[in-house]
């Protein structure tokens, strides 16, 4: 930190009209990743989600908040069509991956879980060394090299921040590691097979403030290379972290737009009311 | 109490944010500085032309306590910081506040000085506004080094230059009361000077209450509204 | 000051009676927890007594049977009869009551209410007719313990008690009177190594050729089936004639020898004089071993002891199952168990998985775990009638019509054997392993499962590398369950291959090894052979509590050894608790 030169005044020629912050821009200018057009989903004869229409933007961190059942998950769950495997489910409308429909007959759910990767709620590590578990995903990929896996594993490690806590302890069980490294872990697993899209369910809901802050410094490092989705009902988190904000109510839509537009100034009553704590 | 250290957050955008508010408080301050300074040369010097260049630069003043007030909003609301994050920003918050008030000053005695200088030019004075305006431009000065440098003692010693500068404005007050009733002609024109007196002298107490932001940022007390000494006392603490 | 609570209580008349202390007293014992926590530690404590005293009655019942108790020499006066000389050991001692002894035609006292009727063992059933007789303790007069007693275990008509008096060797005494016992050691050593060397021809040399001539003749047979005559194919009846000339002429080779090998064992006898006085020769070949007990000190008695309960497991049975050793049952019902967990385990799990991981959950599959749970609590005996009638009959013989055709009418697989025995357990145990394995299944969760199909992993690949790995140890825990059932059972093999005695065990060097369809011995059904089917129940009755300790003992290994494996998979896939 450098203190002010005595008798130098500071910025002598400053360009006021250049003083205007870089925002990001409006989300239909940017370039899409995943676009959903008209998306109902049913459980059953329940509807969890009403007409969701919405583009995920490229290498960009997008929040999804709303109180609980308000569908967040559910629609984050569509994506790398989890939602398949529970009984009743059932889907209208379109999810676009660069322009193509995951919902096509010929489009593989395994295929296309490898390009959207997915981290959980609860840490989940496999009860295997922490090697087996980044390279897990490789494996299924038919990765047998030893040496590539070597690497992908240090390179995955190193993408989620844990390198340096686990390199000399490989071949531990991943569940000696505290719970904010077993979720980096988990992030690592996921990044090592290398997808275009990262979805994040709740990741920080079970880890302490430091152990979050760090997730969410490697969610600000990874949004250079991954589009990234989360899904948290922690509205401060969301403010940190994400640069457009999806806010959801009962299966609706409410509002998306630039998280700093969301939460400052916020075009909906119900949005207003919900990050301000007046929901009720 | 340490010093804060604002650039070793988990969050390396949070540093970012907040190392760039600072900066750019002190490049506002810089800014004003040289207003003041201008704005004194015009009106000392009789340079008409100056003083209309420094009340047409108050908006790049106005302009960057826009800008900065909307960056600490934003990251009220996205950062929520806490402790001395939460204080530094509510110092700055109340610091731009201060230095857009000194540059309306500047602004005041800029439009004054395009005034007399139409005018005919009386000898009265004009050494002292000038020795008044070097003195609080220090002033401001030192305020922002104590705020770049968070040291609360320099900050204590910008509210002891005030007394200093209120002795100053005094003298320089009864010195134009003589010219006026000296010469009852020139009583509008020493009128005008003394406005502009006036506003080195309020100049002097923003510069006050900017170093009062600074014990507050790094010492987390109030020191407003109480004397000297017991200023002296909380610093020490 | 203002009196306590309790004192006003107690000055409340109603209150002090004594009758309302108590019972407030009993209602606060009651609700204070104490008699629950003395009721549930009384029941674990009567449950560990029992077991301990059930373990403790086999064991005390069992073991004293190997011990070598000295041989006592008495005057027998019962007033009725001659008095009579015995030399018996003395097995065991219980108190009459002298109106049973008399109506039993015992000319006792009727003015002592009981006696100590003893039950000793004279041995020498040849002469006697049988080992054991009871005898009054009181008329057993004059007892004395000789210490040239010399006892022989001889191959047949049990032990024989006596006084040595010569050696002989070719029929020519080498030694009488004192030392003959010196003498006649290392002619017993002599012709026990040769027994044993007869044994190894008769068992496994000319065991080995019989084996082969069988398939040969299968050979034969097999040819004749094809409709290929000697006529038509010359050269195959040709090859066939000359491996039974080959085999034939190593047999006569080994007949040779066998024959000298029993001209020598035979050569040698020793002479015992019973105590009735009459001297009888007996031929060395018929005894296993002699020993003189009241010679022996403690050290000598436990050594004996040892050897002797090395014998009982390691050894073949002697003497209708009441002598020798129980090796082939030991191994049978080892052998049983390792198969049907073989069997039970893929098929157990197999199901399970369907059950659990692939069928829609519904009323089907929900009436298929009932049937299975069911499964779990039908008689064994009614496995053992299915084993028998399915297995055996239709499986069996419909393998013999298509595989051993040239065996027929004698039956291979037709007919009950260790396969089908570890094949009606497996039938038997299934649901314990199918229940055991679906609960593993659900215990897993949810959440490991979806990380693993979040990277891409198909079901499938999700089950093997994930699911499977991790059910393991529940997988192990029906195993456990399964084989403490199995190892127990008898009733159901009785059907389907468990026979008293079996010529040879299902593993040995001929090829191919294991013979799953050869019949087998069991433990538990050994013990029921021996305690309630033998000739000669009280010698056998030690005998059947030492094989019931043994039961135990093997099944305990097995769940042992099983825990042992699921305790390591425990450790290894620890991430249940969370």
């Amino acid at each position: 930190m450098t203190g002010v030169q005595p008798n130098v005044p500071l910025a002598r020629t400053l360009d006021v009209s250049r003083m205007t912050r870089e925002r990001d821009k409006p989300v239909r200018e940017e370039p899409i990743a995943l676009s959903v057009e008209n998306l109902n989903l049913y459980y059953g004869e329940k509807q969890a989600l009403r007409n969701i229409s919405l583009t995920i933007p490229q290498k960009k961190v997008t929040a999804f908040i709303g109180p609980s059942g308000c569908g967040k998950s559910t629609l984050l769950r569509c994506f790398n069509r989890m939602n398949d495997l529970i009984d009743g489910c059932r889907t209208e409308g379109a999810i676009k991956l660069y322009g193509r429909d995951i919902f096509d007959a010929e489009v593989d759910a395994a295929q296309l879980r490898r390009r959207i990767g997915m981290v959980f709620q609860k840490a989940n590590p496999f009860p295997k060394s922490i090697y087996e578990n980044v390279a897990y995903g490789l494996r299924l990929a038919g990765v047998n090299k030893k040496r590539l896996l070597d690497e992908t594993v240090e390179w995955a490690l190193k993408g989620a921040a844990l390198w340096d806590e686990v390199k000399d302890r490989l071949e531990d069980s991943a569940l000696g590691l505290s719970g904010g490294q077993q979720q980096r872990l988990v992030i690592a697993r996921a990044i090592a097979i290398q997808p275009e899209v990262i979805l994040l369910d709740e990741p920080c809901s079970a880890l302490d403030p430091i152990a979050t802050l760090k997730i969410e410094e490697l969610m600000n490092e990874l949004k250079a290379n991954y589009t990234i989705v989360i899904v948290t009902h922690n509205m401060q988190q969301a403010a940190r972290v994400s640069d457009y904000t999806a806010f959801m109510y009962l299966g609706d839509m409410v509002e998306y737009g630039d998280t700093d537009q969301v939460f400052t100034k916020p075009a909906k009553k119900q949005t207003e009311d919900y990050i301000t704590g007046r929901y009720g | 109490m340490d010093k804060p250290l604002i650039s070793h957050h988990i969050s390396r955008q949070f540093n970012v944010e907040l190392e760039d508010v600072r900066q750019r408080v002190l490049a506002m301050g810089g800014l004003v500085e040289q207003q003041i300074a201008d704005a004194t040369r015009a009106l000392v010097e009789s340079d008409g032309a100056l003083g209309q260049e420094v009340s047409r630069a108050d908006h790049k003043v106005n302009g960057l306590e826009v800008y900065i007030d909307e960056e600490c909003s934003r990251i009220l609301a996205r950062r929520q910081p806490t402790a001395s994050d939460l204080r530094l920003v509510v110092a700055v918050i109340k610091t731009i506040t201060d230095l857009e008030r000194i540059g309306d000053e500047a602004d005041r005695i800029a439009r004054m000085a395009t005034d007399l200088a139409a005018q005919e030019r009386i000898g009265a004075s004009y050494v002292e506004i000038g020795h008044l305006s070097k003195h609080v431009q220090q002033m401001v000065h030192s305020a922002l080094d104590a705020f770049a440098r968070m040291d609360p003692e320099a900050a204590l010693a910008v509210a002891r230059e005030d007394a200093a500068v209120d002795r100053e404005y005094e003298a320089l007050l009864r010195q134009c009361m003589t010219y006026m009733m000296e010469d009852p002609r020139t009583i509008r024109h020493v009128m005008d000077l003394i406005w502009s007196v006036r506003a080195l002298e309020r100049i002097g107490d923003h510069a006050r209450n900017i170093a009062e932001y600074v014990i507050y940022f790094v010492k987390g007390k109030d020191v407003r509204h109480i004397s000297l000494e017991e200023m002296e006392k909380e610093v020490k603490q | 000051m203002e009196p306590a609570p309790q004192a006003q209580e107690l000055a409340d008349p109603a209150r002090r009676s004594l009758a309302a202390q108590d019972l407030r007293s009993v209602r606060a014992y009651v609700q204070s927890g104490t008699p629950w926590v003395w009721l549930t530690g009384a029941a674990i404590a009567t449950s560990v007594i029992i077991v301990a005293a059930l373990l403790g009655l086999i064991a005390a019942r069992g073991m004293p049977y190997f011990w070598p108790a000295d041989v006592v020499v008495a005057e027998y006066r019962d007033p009725a009869h001659e008095p009579v000389r015995v030399m018996a050991e003395i097995v065991d001692s219980e108190a009459v009551s002298s109106a049973r002894l008399k109506s039993a035609g015992l000319a006792v006292d009727e003015k002592q209410a009981l006696y100590d009727r003893l039950l000793i063992k004279v041995g020498n059933r040849d002469q006697y007719g049988a080992d054991f007789r009871h005898v009054l303790a009181d008329w057993l007069v004059e007892r004395a313990t000789p210490v040239d007693v010399l006892v022989l275990e001889r191959t047949e008509w049990g032990n024989f008690y006596g006084v040595p008096v010569a050696v002989k060797q070719a029929g020519a005494a080498v030694a009488s009177g004192e030392g003959v016992y010196e003498a006649w050691l290392p002619l017993q050593e002599r012709a026990n190594e040769l027994r044993e060397r007869i044994r190894d021809i008769e068992k496994g040399a000319i065991g080995a050729i019989n084996y082969r001539l069988e398939q040969m003749r299968l050979d034969q047979r097999r040819l004749e089936l094809d409709g290929r005559t000697a006529a038509g194919d010359p050269a195959a009846y040709a090859e066939l004639a000359q491996r039974k000339q080959g085999l034939d002429a190593e047999y006569a080779v080994l007949q040779q020898e066998l024959a000298t090998l029993y001209e020598d064992i035979r050569r040698d006898s020793l002479v015992m004089k019973a105590v009735t006085g009459e001297e009888n020769e007996i031929a060395l070949d018929k005894i296993v071993r002699g020993y003189q007990p009241n010679a022996m000190n403690g050290l000598e008695k436990s050594a004996f002891y040892a050897v002797k309960l090395w014998e009982f497991v390691s050894d073949e049975p002697r003497e209708a199952n009441t002598e020798g050793g129980i090796f082939p049952a030991i191994f049978g019902t080892v052998l049983m168990v390792l198969i049907m967990s073989v069997i039970v385990t893929p098929f157990g799990v197999v199901a399970a998985v369907y059950l659990r991981e692939y069928a829609r959950q519904g009323t089907m599959t929900r009436i298929i775990r009932i049937a299975v749970n069911n499964l779990a609590g039908v008689p064994s005996i009614v496995f053992g009638m299915f084993g028998l009638g399915f297995f055996v009959y239709i499986l069996g013989g419909s393998i013999d019509r298509l595989f051993y055709p040239e065996a027929l009418p004698a039956p291979t697989f037709g007919t009950p054997g260790i396969m089908w025995a570890s094949l009606t357990l497996a039938l038997l145990t299934l649901p314990v392993v199918i229940v055991a394995t679906e609960e593993g299944l659900a215990r897993i969760p949810r959440s490991l499962r979806e990380a693993s199909l979040a990277l891409g992993a198909t079901k499938a690949e999700t089950l093997w590398r994930i699911v499977l790995p991790m059910a393991s140890p529940a997988m192990m825990t029906g195993l456990i369950l399964a084989v403490a059932r199995a190892a127990g059972e008898v009733a159901p093999l009785m059907l389907v291959g468990v026979v008293k005695l079996a010529p040879s065990l299902p593993l040995d060097a001929n090829i191919p090894f294991l013979h799953l369809e050869r019949k087998f011995m069991h433990l538990g059904f050994h013990i029921y052979d021996v305690g309630f089917q033998s000739p000669n129940v009280e010698a056998a009755r030690p005998l059947v509590y030492a094989t019931a300790l043994l039961l135990v003992g093997v099944i305990v290994v097995l769940n042992l050894a099983a825990i042992r494996i699921r305790n390591r998979l425990r450790e290894r896939y620890k991430a249940l608790e969370h």
